[in-house]
């Protein structure tokens, strides 16, 4: 009945669907860049797909320029804008670890050896997973729907879960007999994958806190 | 029409003064903007001071009667004393100003209505403790009807947008119904003004000192009172134009910057916290006492300065 006094706003939560929908590319894009690097290092699948994560990821930065825009034009009460642009700062910076995963594979020209395959696949497997379970959590919070704080649950299970793997796979890189230069390349690559699901659970968990302050 | 312009000056400066307590949070915290208010609580106000201001003009007129000169007396003296209140940085109340100042020419005259005034004094005492209570009441009512309500984060932002608008235009109506009464009930009672007319010059007269004066009170009144989440900014809204509403139909002139704080102290009661603090509220029990007191004394010492004549040199 009042959209039309709250058009501005109509217009902001249509960008943070647009985004979600834009994250979700982003890391199907990476899942498959990565995947394709492990079976096949450095072929033009791998190139093809990091182009089109580049692609999505500068989109999700023009999708919060938009917001951030519109934002500052004081559209939405000062504490929901306050929650959702810390939400959005926060969820932004995945893109940015899942860009630098690829970056690094590109120009460090990274040859992930056999032995790590099944450990790096299930570390970008459960992170990916931790993300789309934010990514549901996030629209629950907009829509204001129950379960969010199971969904915090999860992402904290897949969080530690990444943690556990990341540090096998450290300790398996260095007692394995690679060079060590390329131990510590992969050590970076790691950490890197790691962050993803680390940021996942920061998120999920501001997520949860905005959720429970927004009850009155 | 001269001896109108105390009543008007004090009119300007209660609208200047008394629009933050209806709308200074929303537009302090900028979840509305400051002419959106402005405009809003001006049509309201007069709304109110014509519908509703007939009653507490009636209790006004009804504690004294005074001729031109005494109206102005008092107008005067309590504009002098909500300017000097200002100026020390208390809370004050136009109302109180404008009764003790009442009181300060009936005690000249001798004729005081003891009955109407008791009406009155009690009605301060529960201006606050009303704002309080209001305020305990519906917090816990409407937040049960929130938290259940099936609208996203952008529905509920709007939701409480609208409900903002409405209240605090509510709370202009209120105003206006009760505070016109401050600004020229003496006149009714001096026989210069009708009722009607009364009403119309009160009300513009708030008006006016609104949609002038009140930006920089609304917009720092959130920052002097304890920074309220939207949905506790939206109960004092509301609280503080249903008690003003209420003394209005009793007929009482009351202050809605008491009934603000009373609100406020609600909603610390509610959350456990304590949203004003004891420095504060010894100020508005000082500010209780001396202000009716000092309009008192100055309506008093005005009025003998009146009679002085210049009887020449030496």
């Amino acid at each position: 009945m009042f959209k039309f006094f709250f058009k501005k706003e109509n217009k902001v939560e249509e960008l943070i669907y647009n985004y979600l929908e834009n994250f979700q590319l982003i890391y199907e894009n990476f899942e498959e860049a990565v995947f394709s690097c492990i079976k096949k290092p450095h072929c033009k699948e791998f190139n093809f797909l990091k182009e089109q994560t580049d692609k999505y990821e500068s989109k999700a930065d023009d999708i919060i320029d938009e917001i951030n825009n519109l934002m500052y034009g004081k559209v939405l009460i000062p504490d929901s804008r306050e929650d959702i642009m810390k939400l959005l700062h926060g969820l932004d910076k995945i893109p940015g670890y899942l860009e630098i995963v690829l970056f690094m594979i590109k120009y460090q020209k990274l040859v992930i050896p056999e032995k790590f395959f099944k450990d790096i696949q299930d570390l970008i497997k459960i992170s990916l997973e931790a993300c789309e379970t934010l990514s549901k959590q996030v629209v629950g919070f907009i829509k204001k729907e129950t379960g969010t704080r199971a969904f915090m649950n999860t992402i904290d299970k897949h969080e530690s879960h990444c943690d556990y793997i990341e540090k096998r796979l450290i300790q398996k890189i260095f007692t394995s007999n690679i060079d060590p230069f390329v131990k510590l390349q992969l050590k970076e690559l790691i950490i890197c994958m790691g962050d993803i699901s680390d940021q996942a659970d920061r998120v999920s968990k501001m997520v949860n806190i905005l959720s429970m302050k927004r009850r009155v | 029409m001269y001896s109108l312009l105390g009543g008007i000056f004090l009119g300007w400066s209660l609208g200047a003064n008394d629009a933050s307590n209806i709308f200074g949070t929303a537009v302090s915290s900028r979840m509305i903007k400051f002419w959106t208010a402005a405009l809003l609580a001006s049509i309201f106000v007069i709304l109110g001071a014509l519908i509703s201001g007939q009653a507490g003009i009636e209790t006004l007129k009804g504690l004294t009667s005074f001729n031109v000169s005494q109206a102005v007396i008092s107008s005067i003296a309590a504009a002098l004393t909500v300017s000097a209140m200002t100026f020390l940085g208390l809370p004050v109340s136009t109302s109180q100003a404008v009764v003790g100042a009442i009181i300060g020419i009936s005690i000249i005259n001798s004729q005081l209505n003891v009955a109407g005034l008791g009406k009155v004094l009690i009605c301060w005492f529960t201006t606050p403790v009303g704002g309080a209570l209001i305020t305990m009441v519906l917090y816990r009512l409407l937040a049960f009807v929130y938290n259940h309500l099936k609208i996203g984060l952008f529905g509920s932002d709007q939701l409480l947008k609208i409900c903002l608008v409405i209240s605090g235009s509510y709370g202009a109506y209120a105003l206006g119904a009760n505070n016109v009464a401050n600004v020229t009930a003496v006149f009714v009672g001096a026989g210069t003004l009708s009722i009607f007319g009364a009403a119309l010059i009160g009300g513009l007269s708030i008006a006016f000192g609104i949609l002038t004066f009140s930006r920089p009170v609304m917009e720092t009144i959130g920052k002097k009172l304890v920074a309220l989440d939207p949905f506790s900014a939206l109960m004092v809204s509301i609280a503080v134009g249903v008690t003003i509403h209420i003394y209005t139909l009793i007929g009482v002139p009351v202050s809605s910057s008491q009934a603000v704080v009373g609100s406020v102290l609600g909603i610390g009661i509610i959350k456990g916290a304590s949203t004003v603090s004891i420095h504060t509220l010894k100020n508005i029990l000082l500010a209780w006492f001396l202000t009716p007191v000092v309009a008192c004394l100055l309506s008093i010492i005005i009025t003998f300065g009146s009679y002085l004549e210049y009887t020449g040199g030496f």
